[in-house]
């Protein structure tokens, strides 16, 4: 197991400002030893792998530290050992070394000590597993955020009672749900239009055009002809570079000023030129395929008449003027909504080649690969599409034409609505005090016809001789707001004055915290008993009996809270542990009731069974 | 000088729709038994209807009477007066109105005793889930009539026992008055609690009470019945115990915490059954041993 | 009790500041008691109908105790205002005496059926009409001493009035003489209508009459509004009454009139028109509001912000600077050479303003001559 070790040279640090102790940092598996490069320094580490809970690390950024920080277990000693690292992937070796060792020695320390176990060794590697950094690092990170989850994981995986790998095994959301962080935003195109317009000194006929490579890829990016003339003439050798973007500027130069006749002429007796003055075929023939892309679905026709590109002069010129419409000279008229558009859509598909400041070649051999990569994907997505328009038109039906649909449905016959009644109302009469425990039917000894005639008779006598004056005595008024007023002073005292208050604020602070530890306790161990029923392996046995010892303790715990309360608030912390006792008894039943079938079954416990 | 102009009518402008237990078994029976009669039970209600309306010129009132075998409307404040021949100097129109309209329905109510031909002492309970449903129906048509409307609750002046075979219908207008934001008061006068009523203003958020002295009933209702919604933001008022939800199971009505529980008409049992004594569900679970793991761990009945 | 005199913004503060005396003597009457009864906040309705059977003092705590913690302030209103009112009397061991206010029998009239709401609604314009009316009783109320009338007789009668059903006719020869009197000043006001038979006289009230309880609480049905004012000071007005376009002309610019709507917009012009006859911003922005059709009523404010400023604004701007050539008098040698001097100038029109603690006068120089010369004589 040693034959794994780290060297790296590193500073040992009291604190992230100590300027630090240089020397040589040794890890195995087992333990870290320092040993410094002045043989005077009292700095000489020798420590155990297993007395360090966890570590840290600085982030990697140019003007700080490569820091590594192990940190003690609490129960051991406490505090930490920083080291400092010359480079940060230095640093980064000696991080992934620690975080394997630990991982390794949590999964070990948390697995039964149980020397019966060794027999089943192969069943509890299972549940070892090899935990990366990051995994650990966001295991210690959920820890320290939550200090609910700190405490139970204190309680059960370092009481031992959970391993390490069980207590995670059932917060694998919470794993999970940290782990699909979006990823990191990257820098895409400027929104800005490319302002590479020419420079004039004003002075002399010289125009300038400043060029960088941003602006050249954004240039490929935006303008397919020229990246594939670029492709064609420079890379290939054909032309030096300077001669085409200089044949380039000019052709934009030619747009700029708004001359289509001069454009057209000068196209005519340069080739390459016109390369630039003409429309990009390349762009209309990718048009073109996106349009073929587009789900079938889709009535394409319905909004044809939004296509304003169309509509001659439509798109407005870029410095606003107008010019007379002479289709021949169309293609070398560029409108400022059509480029728009193009840096619109360049921007919005936000591929930002990572070539950095290469050279302009490198630049376009990126982005003709990238080009490539982004055909062939298309064109496996056409087949995907095309198989899935093809289901679309199987599966949508035309609503009118199918049948109504009568799903089978038995009515819901209810016997006696009666029953759901008395399974409510005799707990609801208990607590309103009534003692008598059924509907006592008023037993009357009148027919139907003489109840109704001595009531009618009633109302009769009432006409006649009108109402009782006063309606209520004095008396009995005064005794009656009394007694309301008093039965409400006297709930107010009990209850205090804030009706949603709950019984649990009314406790002492220290029961309550205790409760509420006790019962996310319980909620816990309860979690991982049922989850292990059935057992069908020793190992799934011996956390059983595990997780029983610890309900058992939490149960006596419960016991002892509801003793030591004040009698004032004993009824209440009975009525609020009474459920969790319940819960814990069902576990304990269930637990007694399966051993017994168990052994009942096999006759006699086999080899390794406690 | 000119008073703000207010959109809505002020908060504390009420409608009371208030059920009246006619049960004649209840009062033939109180007669005998208490002091407290029919007569002296109008007096106090009947001043009770008169104050709420004194109260804002704005307030409504409706009353519904609870048959035993059937309800009615028998008064309502916002109805366009008829002529009516006055009939006594003795007592307010309100008075003489209601107390005819309550004798004409009484009159109807045993005609259709008479036609159903039910035996009514066997169950002499009075038909709260039909005048709930009555009260609810005139809430909404309320509700419907625009935006500027009092806003209404229920009062239940219920003496009968609960009838249990009203137990679905109950429940569900008392469902349908909270998703209304409707509390129904309940004011019991019999001799016993009301599950029903305790149930449903727990639910609701109205106030149950069952007064202990009923001579002082008026009492009772000016002092807690009568306070307008708005006003009981501000006011403490007798707060239920709580009403214990536990239930019991059918089989043997025993208290549970948990147990089995049918998926089609979610009747309780407390033990596994193989078919839902109540809808007639057969749960299929075949191999017992199985079933008994499964609910182990589901801790529910397994579907059907 | 209460010497000074306060200027009352609602009926029952005009009730309320009656003597003693009168005030016990109005309770006597049922339909005051009602009608005090209603004007009550909720909280103070509430202990009314509590304490109305109870003959024993009430400790203020065990009040208290129904009381939650938000409600205090309310609470401490309505136990003000039962006591102001003298509902509640306070006795000596601190604890509040509920008096009987009403008799829990209110014998209503004779109802019938009503028709006759419009005759009276005609002349109200603008302001919410109750208040209009109060407005105006206000004023009866407080004159009628001048008249030899006693104000509690006459409030009396009037609360009477308004829980009388409309529309039915009552005789008048249950009248005594001075209710008789005021019933002809309030047939001119649309209150009653009156209605000669062949032998006996009868009055009828119309809805303004039995509304007049009704604007005494802060609860009033409201009708239905029709006005639609927008930000640009266009103003929409879904209504088929002529009045309505005659009310909306006092003050905007009516430019369509369609079979049911008036479009129209607010002008500085059309204000300045209002503004000369009278009519205040405050009452033009109110009739606004109070009149916004329900989808603008829905919100706040319902008519906007811009446009009820900028009449405010309009109105202001009619109160300018005025120069007026004055001379400022001082160092008077006595308390009653200021008084001779300032009285002399009030006299004769000429007293711009003076400041009697520090003897100063400011007065027309028109004046001047006269003032000197009498100032004069004074030495």
């Amino acid at each position: 197991m040693s034959s794994r070790q780290v060297v790296m040279r590193a500073r040992y640090k009291q604190s992230v400002k100590d300027p630090g102790v240089p020397g040589i940092l040794i890890m195995t598996e087992e333990k870290f030893v320092f040993t410094p490069d002045d043989p005077m320094s009292t700095v000489n580490l020798n420590v155990d792998f297993r007395q360090i809970k966890s570590h840290k690390f600085s982030k990697e950024g140019s003007n700080k530290q490569a820091l590594l920080n192990l940190i003690q277990d609490s129960n051991v000693k406490g505090g930490s050992y920083i080291f400092e690292f010359d480079k940060f992937s230095d640093r980064d070796v000696c991080r992934d070394f620690v975080g394997k060792v630990l991982g390794k020695l949590q999964a070990l320390q948390s697995a039964p000590k149980n020397p019966a176990i060794n027999s089943e060794r192969s069943d509890v590697q299972v549940h070892h597993e090899q935990i990366s950094t990051t995994e650990m690092e966001l295991r210690v990170k959920l820890l320290r955020e939550n200090i609910e989850l700190q405490k139970l994981h204190k309680q059960f995986v370092i009481g031992e009672i959970l391993t390490e790998a069980e207590f995670w095994a059932t917060r694998k959301k919470l794993l999970a749900g940290d782990n699909n962080k979006m990823p990191k935003q990257r820098v895409g195109l400027k929104s800005a239009m490319l302002a590479e317009g020419p420079l004039s000194d004003g002075r002399t006929n010289k125009v300038t055009f400043s060029l960088t490579p941003e602006i050249i890829q954004q240039i490929f990016t935006e303008k397919p002809a020229v990246h594939q003339a670029f492709l064609n003439f420079v890379v290939s050798g054909k032309m030096p570079e300077i001669n085409f973007w200089t044949k380039y500027c000019r052709a934009e130069y030619l747009h700029r000023t708004k001359n289509a006749i001069a454009a057209a002429a000068e196209a005519a007796g340069d080739e390459e030129l016109a390369i630039f003055l003409k429309r990009d075929d390349i762009l209309v023939k990718e048009a073109r395929r996106k349009i073929r892309r587009v789900d079938p679905t889709l009535d394409m026709e319905a909004d044809q008449g939004d296509d304003y590109i169309h509509l001659p002069d439509h798109g407005i010129l870029r410095d606003g003027t107008k010019e007379t419409t002479e289709s021949e000279y169309d293609e070398y008229r560029r409108s400022l909504l059509q480029d728009l558009n193009r840096h619109a859509a360049v921007v919005l598909e936000g591929k930002a080649l990572d070539v950095g400041k290469g050279d302009t070649v490198t630049v376009a051999e990126a982005l003709a690969r990238s080009k490539q990569a982004e055909l062939a994907n298309e064109i496996s997505e056409e087949n995907a599409n095309q198989e899935r328009s093809e289901r679309l038109a199987r599966m949508a039906e035309i609503e009118d034409l199918q049948a109504p649909r009568n799903y089978p449905l038995a009515p819901l016959c209810i016997k006696d609505p009666r029953e759901y009644f008395d399974s409510q109302q005799l707990n609801a009469l208990k607590t309103l005090g009534d003692t008598v425990a059924a509907t006592k039917p008023i037993n009357s000894s009148l027919s139907t016809v003489q109840a109704y005639g001595f009531l009618r008779k009633f109302i009769s006598d009432v006409k006649e001789r009108g109402l009782v004056d006063p309606v209520v005595n004095p008396e009995t008024a005064v005794k009656v707001l009394g007694g309301l007023t008093q039965q409400l002073s006297s709930a107010k005292y009990h209850l205090g004055s804030n009706p949603q208050e709950s019984v649990l604020d009314r406790l002492p602070h220290r029961t309550k915290e205790e409760l509420l530890h006790h019962w996310m306790s319980i909620q816990e161990l309860l979690k991982h008993f049922w989850s292990s029923y059935p057992i069908t392996t020793t190992y799934l046995h011996n956390k059983v009996s595990r997780l029983k010892d610890a309900m058992a303790d939490i149960y006596t715990k419960l016991q002892g809270i509801k003793e030591s309360v004040q009698s004032d608030f004993r009824h209440q912390v009975s009525l609020l542990v009474q459920p969790m006792l319940q819960a814990l008894d069902a576990a304990f039943a269930h637990f007694d009731s399966e051993a017994q079938k168990r052994s009942a079954r096999t006759g006699e416990r086999p080899n390794g069974f406690v | 000088m000119a008073s703000v102009p207010s959109k809505l009518y002020s908060d504390d402008v009420s409608l009371v729709v208030v059920l009246l237990d006619t049960n004649p078994f209840l009062w033939t029976a109180t007669a005998t038994a208490t002091t407290f009669t029919f007569p002296e039970f109008l007096a106090h209600v009947l001043s009770f209807l008169n104050s709420i309306i004194l109260l804002n010129q704005l307030n409504q009132v409706v009353v519904i009477a609870t048959g035993l075998n059937s309800c009615d409307y028998i008064f309502d404040s916002s109805a366009p007066s008829k002529v009516e021949p006055f009939e006594s100097a003795r007592m307010p129109l309100l008075y003489s109105r209601v107390l005819r309209r309550l004798e004409d329905f009484l009159g109807s109510d045993e005609r259709s005793e008479r036609s159903n031909g039910a035996a009514a002492a066997a169950a002499p309970s009075s038909l709260l889930s039909g005048s709930l449903s009555l009260a609810l129906c005139y809430i909404q048509r309320v509700f419907r009539s625009g935006a500027l409307h009092p806003q209404p609750r229920i009062l239940c002046l219920q003496g009968s026992p609960d009838g249990p075979e009203q137990y679905v219908a109950v429940m569900n207008a008392i469902f349908s008055a909270q998703r209304s934001m409707v509390p129904i008061d309940s004011c019991v006068i019999g001799a016993q609690h009301s599950a029903f009523l305790q149930q449903a203003s727990y639910i609701t958020g109205g106030v149950y009470l069952k007064p202990p002295m009923l001579d002082g009933l008026f009492q009772y209702l000016s002092t807690i019945f009568a306070t307008d919604l708005h006003s009981r933001s501000f006011l403490q008022l007798p707060k239920p115990v709580g009403v214990d939800f536990r239930a019991s199971c059918f089989c043997h009505k025993k208290t549970i915490d948990m147990g089995y529980i049918c998926s089609v008409c979610l009747s309780i049992f407390c033990k596994h059954h193989k078919k839902c004594s109540t809808c007639g569900s057969v749960f299929g679970q075949a191999n017992p041993e199985a079933a008994a793991a499964a609910t182990d761990r589901k801790r529910k009945a397994p579907e059907v | 009790m209460p010497q000074v005199r306060i200027i009352a913004k609602n009926f029952m503060d005009m009730v309320a500041a009656l003597p003693e005396l009168k005030l016990d003597k109005l309770y006597e009457n049922t339909f005051i008691c009602e009608a005090v009864l209603r004007s009550l906040p909720p909280l103070a309705k509430k202990y009314v109908l509590q304490l109305l059977f109870i003959d024993a003092p009430v400790t203020a705590k065990s009040m208290e105790e129904w009381v939650l913690a938000d409600g205090l302030s309310k609470h401490r209103v309505a136990i003000d205002r039962l006591i102001q009112l003298r509902v509640f009397l306070e006795t000596t061991e601190s604890g509040a005496l509920p008096r009987e206010p009403m008799p829990s029998n209110i014998t209503v009239r004779l109802p019938t059926l009503e028709e006759l709401d419009v005759y009276a609604l005609e002349q109200w314009e603008l302001m919410d009409t109750n208040a209009q009316l109060w407005y105006i009783m206000r004023e009866y109320i407080s004159n009628s001493e001048d008249r030899g009338e006693d104000p509690a007789d006459l409030i009396s009668f009037l609360l009477e009035l308004s829980f009388h059903a409309t529309g039915q006719a009552y005789n008048l020869n249950t009248l005594i003489d001075v209710q008789m009197h005021t019933l002809k000043d309030l047939a001119d006001l649309g209150l009653v209508k009156l209605q000669q038979g062949r032998k006996e006289s009868w009055f009828i009230p119309t809805k303004l009459a039995t509304n007049l309880s009704m604007s005494l609480t802060d609860s009033s049905a409201r009708k239905e509004g029709f006005v639609v004012v927008e930000t640009n000071f266009r103003l929409y007005a879904y209504s088929t009454s002529k009045l309505h376009s005659e009310i909306l002309r006092l003050f905007a610019r009516v430019e369509y009139q369609l079979p049911n709507l008036i479009v129209g917009a607010i002008t500085k012009e059309s204000l300045y028109n209002a503004f000369e006859n009278g009519i205040t911003a405050e009452q033009i922005i109110s009739f606004l509001q109070q009149n916004a059709h329900p989808r603008v009523a829905e919100r706040t404010p319902s008519v906007p912000e811009n446009v009820t400023d900028q009449i405010r604004l309009w109105e202001t701007d009619l109160n300018r600077v005025e120069i007026t050539p004055a001379h400022f008098y001082d160092e008077f040698l006595s308390k009653d050479v200021f008084e001779g001097a300032s009285d002399y100038a009030r006299e004769n029109g000429g007293l711009l303003w003076e400041d009697s603690k520090k003897m100063r006068l400011v007065v027309n120089a028109e004046m001047h001559a006269q003032m000197r010369e009498y100032l004069r004589r004074q030495k």
